[in-house]
């Protein structure tokens, strides 16, 4: 009886359909989206009728137009808020949940349950309790004493009321992840500390945070990686970057020019951008949170 | 070359559509409510507008549902894809559901909708559809640049090919109020109802405010005046959301340096005659901004929060289109589907008037016409089994018992148009319909011309022009610069 592993004719049948998939549907896409960023496009669906005048106009746009540099800006706060917001409080609950006897699974589902509710709905949602006139938090603070609204969505505001739904839809997926973390820590080493006088702030620096590294690792790369594909939820909330043009991600200004502007070529042009910037930071990522072996 | 275009070409046919329209509107108008026609209305042109007649405020019952639907060939019953704009807050939504609810118990056909809310994302989408090879069979769009598109690609059929094999297909309505198609001078879209843009008052703050209702002699200068009074009455004098729908804003500022006979034209630079106009359009709006007249989030509301505000007493005026007559009505509904629930006090507070007048333009000068209409793709024409369905479809949804249903206060191509029974309207449409009679002209909206990309540094950049980011003059030549590329 011949062993399929023995020959390499059967693994590379088994990967060709997946493999064919990712020609189709990814790598052949990108490259036509290079070539379409180069064209001059005004309809989707269409490879345009005249290359730019010049070729390389898009890019040049790319670096001057200050709408990138915002968008820029707004991506890199999101990785910030990604990093401190997410996984920071989803450690810093993980680490509480841990250390009550009770719960723990009550907690797990309260913690988890935005993740299950579509992006969509849930900027709807806060645009309901940020709304100006009669939103929530504006009757609060009225019912406070309160005399004037506050234009959560306004220029000064805008960019924490667009991070702070999409930090707190995340947490609780960082959360179980780190959770899970904490449980397959063995318990003995707890309970060495404790008998040798540690405290319990003491035993979270010393034991579980160590033991963490490579969780926290992954955690982080998955919340950098995952902060570039933000889209839905601050577009419900803030469509075509309002309020002027403040607020917009790479993902929500490409969309913004391939869908609303028509301008087709330059949509294409800022995909590539956000492709180049998520393989870099990918990169980055790998190497500031290597994971340890020694864990 | 694309001024000659332009101003010779689609101006020339939009100004005589728009005075045929303008003469059977008021016609209609006249013979509807009873009042007196404008001296220069011929008698001979007319198309129904404010013909809803005893079906109007019956919009939970499928209208004609017990007529016969018009003739089709047996090749047994037949799924045809339909995309209108009748959907969402739209005031025909609900009318739509249900003629196309009769349209299939007539016939056994059934309709697969994919209707929308219109808007850009919406136009976008149907464009792709069309470059995709995924267009519906039936399609309600625009029949202005918005529809060039396919329309130069040969993806819709013209209502003449239609009626080589059909000949009865939109035979009910006057061709002369057919628009054509700025792309190739061809007719393809049956009208259905038309549209007018005034300015809709809540009466409410008028009178808190110790306004005067405006009337048919308004100037800007009067509502320079009267905004002022308001915002010190503690009321937002205008209700609009500048970030997201500053079209209607767009379309009156500039058309108030203009007159109709002008107001088409679009310029070749922003430093021409009509580039001018333009800038001194958008700077008006600036000013009103600068004033504090729109509400103090119009840069970060949406127009539903703005509407909410005009409709919660908060604001007073709303320049909007004849389409938010439903939504203003629907707002004064314990159950908006309902008319039965409407609270008529409520809706009392409500009114619409004329646009404030300014330089040559008066105040009774309008933005209206018919700009939408009913399309049949080729891929259905080309398919065997959905032509006639598709026919069918477009002959019911545009039969003298269908259209006045949609049409209500709004003008439509109707050659005869069904008596008005006043009594079955609202009091809003009711106002809607006196102040239409007194209007003197009805002109085209040039953003209909001006569409797309072009519109998008004066658009999308109206919040950067109205706080000064971008100067109108640079905002009105990127996009004129836009204009010219596309005609290339």
């Amino acid at each position: 009886m011949s062993n399929i592993y023995k020959s390499r004719k059967y693994v590379l049948i088994f990967l060709a359909p997946a493999f064919l998939f990712m020609i189709i549907y990814l790598y052949y896409p990108f490259f036509v989206n290079i070539y379409g960023s180069f064209r001059a496009i005004k309809n989707l669906g269409t490879y345009g009728t005249k290359w730019n005048d010049p070729w390389y106009e898009n890019y040049v746009k790319l670096v001057t137009d200050p709408v990138v540099r915002t968008s820029l800006k707004n991506t890199f706060l999101m990785i910030i808020a990604t990093i401190v917001g997410q996984v920071g409080i989803a450690l810093l609950l993980a680490i509480l949940v841990d250390n009550i006897e009770r719960g723990t699974q009550f907690f797990r589902t309260v913690y988890f349950f935005p993740i299950v509710i579509s992006a969509t709905a849930l900027g709807l949602l806060f645009n309901l309790i940020f709304l100006y006139d009669r939103g929530m938090l504006n009757q609060f603070l009225e019912l406070l004493g309160r005399d004037s609204l506050i234009d959560w969505k306004g220029e000064s505001l805008a960019i924490f009321t667009m991070m702070l739904p999409v930090v707190w839809q995340y947490v609780g997926f960082y959360f179980v992840i780190l959770q899970t973390g904490l449980n397959n820590i063995s318990q003995e080493l707890y309970e060495s500390a404790a008998i040798d006088g540690a405290t319990r702030l003491q035993r979270v620096i010393y034991i579980s945070l160590p033991l963490l590294r490579n969780v926290i690792c992954t955690c982080l790369t998955l919340g950098v990686t995952g902060a570039l594909k933000v889209f839905d939820l601050p577009w419900t909330m803030f469509p075509k970057g309002m309020p002027l043009k403040e607020t917009f991600l790479t993902g929500t200004y490409m969309y913004y020019q391939t869908m609303e502007a028509k301008n087709v070529d330059y949509g294409a042009t800022l995909a590539v951008l956000i492709v180049v910037l998520g393989v870099v930071l990918s990169r980055v990522t790998g190497m500031v949170f290597k994971e340890s072996e020694d864990f | 070359m694309y001024e000659e275009l332009v101003q010779k070409g689609e101006s020339m046919k939009m100004k005589k559509l728009t005075a045929v329209l303008m003469t059977a509107l008021m016609t209609t108008s006249a013979i509807g409510c009873g009042s007196t026609a404008p001296t220069e209305a011929p008698a001979e042109q007319a198309a129904a507008t404010n013909e809803a007649a005893d079906t109007a405020a019956t919009t939970e019952e499928a209208p004609a549902a017990q007529e016969e639907a018009p003739a089709q060939e047996e090749t047994g019953p037949v799924e045809i894809t339909v995309t209108t704009t009748f959907a969402g807050e739209d005031s025909n939504a609900q009318n739509y559901k249900n003629s196309v609810a009769g349209w299939e118990a007539a016939t056994g056909n059934t309709v697969s909708d994919t209707s929308a809310t219109s808007d850009e994302t919406f136009k976008t989408r149907i464009i792709t559809d069309f470059e995709t090879g995924s267009e519906p069979d039936v399609l309600f769009f625009f029949n202005g640049a918005d529809a060039n598109d396919f329309v130069n690609a040969g993806k819709v059929v013209s209502i003449d090919d239609i009626r080589a094999e059909f000949p009865e297909y939109a035979s009910n309505m006057n061709d002369d109020l057919i628009a054509a198609s700025p792309a190739d001078g061809v007719k393809y879209a049956v009208p259905v109802n038309g549209y007018w843009e005034a300015m809709f008052v809540n009466t409410k703050v008028l009178e808190d405010a110790g306004v005067a209702m405006p009337g048919a002699d308004y100037t800007w200068d009067q509502f320079l005046d009267d905004c002022e009074k308001i915002k010190a009455a503690g009321y937002a004098p205008i209700a609009a959301a500048l970030g997201n729908i500053p079209h209607y804003w767009w379309e009156f500022g500039i058309y108030n340096q203009q007159t109709p006979a002008d107001h088409l034209n679009i310029p070749e630079s922003a430093d021409d005659a009509t580039g001018a106009q333009w800038v001194a359009g958008l700077e008006d709006i600036k000013t009103l901004y600068e004033k504090g007249y729109f509400p103090d989030n119009t840069l970060s509301a949406t127009d539903d929060e703005t509407f909410a505000m005009f409709t919660d007493d908060k604001a007073a005026f709303l320049l909007d289109g004849s389409w938010k007559v439903g939504g203003i009505v629907g707002s004064c509904q314990s159950d908006p589907d309902d008319p039965s629930t409407i609270d008529a006090d409520k809706l009392s507070h409500f009114d619409v008037t004329y646009f404030p007048g300014k330089g040559n333009r008066k105040t009774t000068d309008l933005i209206g016409g018919l700009s939408m209409g009913y399309y049949i793709t080729t891929k259905a024409w080309e398919d065997p089994e959905k032509k006639a369905a598709a026919v069918s479809f477009v002959e019911y949804m545009t039969s003298d018992e269908v259209v006045p249903l949609f049409a209500q206060h709004t003008a439509s191509a109707l050659k005869n148009a069904p008596a008005v029974d006043e009594t079955q309207f609202n009091a809003l449409q009711v106002k809607a319909m006196d102040m239409m009679s007194g209007v003197t002209s009805l002109t085209g909206a040039v953003q209909d011309l001006f569409n797309g990309d072009c519109r998008v540094s004066t658009f999308d950049g109206m919040p950067d022009i109205v706080v000064g980011n971008v100067s109108a003059a640079d905002a009105v030549q990127e996009g004129i610069d836009v204009y010219k590329d596309t005609l290339e």
